[in-house]
C-alpha cells in the first residue's frame, strides 16, 4: 500500500493514524493545527473525506465523525476514510462560528475554498485543507448544524453527469428526508460545491444545533446514516438501507431578520409555512410585543432561529422551496 | 404609597410604569442603561424585588418575568412588584456570562452587590442597582439558568429565623422540588445574600439552560410558580397551590472541571449520584475517550456542564448535599 501523508498523519498500511494538519500560525508563533484521522481499510478502495466544524460551533459533525469511527474497524473497510473533524478549531475553542483570529472581511471558511496561500488567515486555512483534500478525495461528507436540536436536511451538488449523480446516490444513502438538490451557482467558495466542480462528488449534512443543542440520539443516528453512505460507497460490508422517498426543493430560501430583539420562533424544522406565516415573536426589554416575524416565502422550513435574542441580519430562517417528494 | 423613582420610572400611584435605569456608561458615551418596570396595584401590600439576566446569557430568566408581568393588572394587584429582567444588559447582548466592557478581575455581578458608586464597571452596576432594591424590596426573586434545558432547582435565604421562615414560604409556594436553604456564608456578594442580611427574604430560581437552552413549557411554568409566590404574599387573588413535600440540602458542591475537551454528560438533573459514578466523560480532538469525570460527593445533580466542549475551570458538576425530605 502507497504511504499516505496528510500533516503528521501517516499511514504506510491498514490501520488507524491520527496526527494534526497545520493550518495556520497563533499570535504567540505556535502553530494552529488540526486533528487529522485517516482510517485504511484492509482492502483498496475509494477515499471518503470528511469534514466537521467548518463553522467553529457547529459541534455535532465532529462528535457524529468520532462516533462512526470508533465503530469502524480495519479489517471490514475497503478504501480510506480521512477524517478532520474540528477544521476552524480557533473557532471551536470560542464557540464561534469564525476563527477569533480573522481580523479581516470573509472569516466564514466554508465560503473561502480553495483557499489562497497568501490570503487572509481563513483563506490561508482554506489553501492548507483543500491542498489536501484535493489530492486525496474521491467522495466527500460535510457537516454542519443549524441552529436548533430539531434540524435534519441534506444538501448535495447537483452538478451536471457523473458527479451529480453519485452526489445525489451519497445523499439517497444518507437519507435525511429533506434534501436539496443544490444548484451549482449557490454557496460558492463551500467545499462541497469547489470540490464538486473539481470532480468530487459531495454532501453537506445538517444534522442538529449549534453548541450543545445536538443529542447523543443524534449523534447515533448520523453515524448510522453516514456508515450507510460507506455501504453504498462499497466501502462497507451489508445492504444499504433505502430510506425511501425524499422532499428536493428547487432552491432553498436564506432569510436575513429585518430588526432585532428578544425572539421566541412560532415554528419548527419540517413545519410548512405560507407566505405571511408567522415565523415568530418579538418583544421588547420590557416584554412587550414588538411584532412578528413573517415568511416571505412558501415551503418546508429546514432551519429557525430559535432566539433568545437577535440582532438585525442574523439568519432568521431556511426554506426548503418548491417540495417535491422524490 | 411609597412613591417609586428608578431611572426614568415614577410610579406614586397605582398603575403601571416602564422606563431605564442607567448603570453605566458605554466606551462611546452612551448610556449603559437597563429596562424597569413597576406594576402596583390599587391595594397596598409589599413590594416584590424582581432580577433577570444578572448573567447576561441566562436568558430564560427575562423570559419568565416578562410573561408573569404580562399577567399582572393593577386592579387585581395588591402591593408592588418591580422588576429588572435584563440587568447585565452588554452580557446579554453578547451572550455572555460578564460584560464584554468589563475589563478587571471579578466581573460577575452577582458577587459584586452592594457595589461601589466609583468602582469597576461591575461594581458601579452592582451600586446603581442595589442601592434602589435596598430602598423598595421587602421580597426578592432573581431568575438564573444553569447550563442545560432541564435545570430546575431553588435556593432561598436566609434560612433561620422568622426572615427564613418567610424565605422559605417563598420557595414552597415557588415548588421547584429541589431546594436549598442557604446558609449566609456562601454566595457573598449575591444579591441574594446581601439583601437576606439587609432583612430582606429572597429566592434564586434556576430554570433551564443558556443561550436558547430553555423550552417554553419552563418559561409558562416558572410564570405560574411566580404567580403561586405571589398569592403565598397575599398580593394576589386565588388559592395557594400546594407543591407537596421538597427535598432539602445542607449545601451545594460547586465542582470545576480539572480538564478540558470535548464533553459528554453521563447524568442529567434531578439524577441521584453516588460519590465517584461517573458525572460526564472527555475525548480527545480525534475521538479517543481520554477521561471519565467522577463525581467527588455523593447528593442530587442539580446542574450539569453542557458542553460540547470546554476548557478546564469550568463548571462541571453542581451536587445537592445530603438530600431530605422537607
Amino acid at each position: 500500500m502507497d504511504l499516505l501523508e496528510i500533516g503528521s498523519a501517516v499511514s504506510r498500511g491498514p490501520g488507524l493514524s491520527k496526527g494534526y494538519l497545520k493550518t495556520g500560525e497563533l499570535p504567540d508563533g505556535r502553530p494552529m493545527q488540526i486533528p487529522v484521522i485517516i482510517l485504511r481499510g484492509a482492502r483498496s478502495g475509494p477515499t471518503l473525506w470528511l469534514h466537521g466544524c467548518v463553522h467553529g460551533n457547529e459541534f455535532c459533525g465532529a462528535f457524529i465523525i468520532h462516533e462512526c469511527l470508533r465503530s469502524l474497524q480495519a479489517g471490514d473497510l475497503a478504501g480510506t476514510v480521512v477524517a478532520l473533524p474540528l477544521l476552524n478549531i480557533t473557532a471551536s475553542e470560542r464557540n464561534q462560528r469564525m476563527s477569533p483570529y480573522e481580523g479581516y472581511n470573509g472569516g466564514d471558511l466554508n465560503r473561502n475554498f480553495p483557499g489562497n496561500a497568501t490570503g487572509t488567515l481563513t483563506q490561508q486555512m482554506a489553501h492548507h485543507i483543500y491542498d489536501q483534500l484535493k489530492r486525496h478525495a474521491d467522495y466527500l461528507v460535510d457537516f454542519h448544524t443549524a441552529m436548533t436540536v430539531d434540524v435534519h436536511w441534506a444538501l448535495y451538488a447537483n452538478m451536471p453527469g457523473i458527479v451529480g449523480e453519485k452526489s445525489e446516490g451519497m445523499a439517497r444513502a444518507f437519507g435525511f428526508k429533506s434534501t436539496l438538490p443544490a444548484p451549482p451557482d449557490i454557496l460558492a467558495g463551500s467545499a462541497m460545491m469547489t470540490a464538486a466542480k473539481d470532480g468530487v462528488p459531495s454532501l453537506i449534512v445538517e444534522a442538529g444545533g449549534k453548541g450543545h443543542a445536538f443529542t447523543d440520539e443524534i449523534v447515533a443516528d448520523g453515524a448510522e446514516r453516514l456508515r450507510n453512505v460507506m455501504r453504498h460507497l462499497e466501502m462497507l460490508p451489508g445492504a444499504v438501507r433505502d430510506y425511501g422517498k425524499l422532499w428536493y426543493f428547487s432552491n432553498f430560501a436564506w432569510v436575513h431578520a429585518s430588526r432585532g430583539g428578544l425572539f421566541q420562533r412560532a415554528v419548527r424544522c419540517d413545519d410548512r409555512v405560507e407566505v405571511g406565516t408567522v415565523l415568530g415573536h418579538y418583544y421588547d426589554l420590557y416584554g412587550d410585543p414588538a411584532g412578528e416575524a413573517l415568511s416571505p416565502n412558501a415551503g418546508i422550513v429546514l432551519a429557525i432561529h430559535p432566539g433568545p435574542v437577535m440582532a438585525s441580519g442574523e439568519t432568521l430562517v431556511h426554506i426548503g422551496l418548491d417540495p417535491r417528494e422524490v | 404609597m411609597k412613591k417609586i423613582s428608578i431611572g426614568t420610572v415614577t410610579l406614586a400611584e397605582a398603575g403601571v410604569a416602564k422606563g431605564m435605569l442607567q448603570v453605566g456608561y458605554l466606551p462611546e458615551g452612551y448610556p449603559m442603561e437597563i429596562p424597569v418596570i413597576a406594576i402596583r396595584g390599587h391595594e397596598p401590600g409589599p413590594t416584590v424585588w424582581l432580577h433577570g439576566c444578572v448573567h447576561g446569557n441566562e436568558y430564560c430568566g427575562a423570559f419568565i418575568i416578562h410573561r408573569l408581568l404580562r399577567a399582572l393588572d393593577p386592579k387585581v394587584l395588591k402591593g408592588t412588584v418591580i422588576a429588572l429582567p435584563v440587568l447585565n444588559i452588554t452580557g446579554f447582548q453578547r451572550n455572555q456570562r460578564m460584560s464584554p466592557f468589563e475589563g478587571y478581575n471579578g466581573g460577575d455581578l452577582n458577587r459584586c452587590f452592594p457595589g461601589k458608586p466609583d468602582g469597576t464597571l461591575t461594581e458601579q452596576m452592582a451600586y446603581q442597582i442595589f442601592r434602589h432594591l435596598r430602598e423598595h424590596a421587602d421580597y426578592f426573586v432573581d431568575m438564573h439558568t444553569a447550563f442545560t434545558a432541564d435545570t430546575r432547582w431553588a435556593l432561598f435565604a436566609p434560612r433561620d429565623g422568622e426572615l427564613g421562615g418567610k424565605a422559605e414560604a417563598m420557595a414552597r409556594a415557588f415548588g421547584f422540588a429541589n431546594t436549598l436553604p442557604t446558609p449566609l456564608d456562601i454566595l457573598g456578594g449575591s444579591a441574594l445574600i446581601e439583601a437576606a442580611k439587609l432583612g430582606i427574604p429572597g429566592l434564586i430560581v434556576e430554570a433551564g439552560g443558556v443561550g436558547a437552552g430553555f423550552a417554553p413549557e419552563t418559561v409558562a411554568d416558572a410564570a405560574e410558580r411566580l404567580q403561586n409566590v405571589l398569592r403565598r404574599l397575599g398580593m394576589l387573588p386565588g388559592a395557594v397551590k400546594d407543591h407537596g413535600k421538597l427535598t432539602f440540602f445542607s449545601n451545594f458542591a460547586w465542582c470545576n472541571a480539572t480538564r478540558g475537551g470535548l464533553f459528554r454528560a453521563a447524568v442529567k438533573t434531578g439524577q441521584r449520584i453516588a460519590k465517584g459514578d461517573i458525572v460526564g466523560r472527555y475525548y480527545d480532538v480525534h475521538g479517543d475517550l481520554v477521561e471519565e469525570a467522577k463525581s467527588p460527593h455523593a447528593g442530587i445533580v442539580l446542574a450539569i456542564a453542557g458542553g460540547p466542549v470546554m476548557p478546564n475551570g469550568e463548571i462541571l458538576v453542581h451536587v445537592g448535599l445530603d438530600p431530605r425530605a422537607a
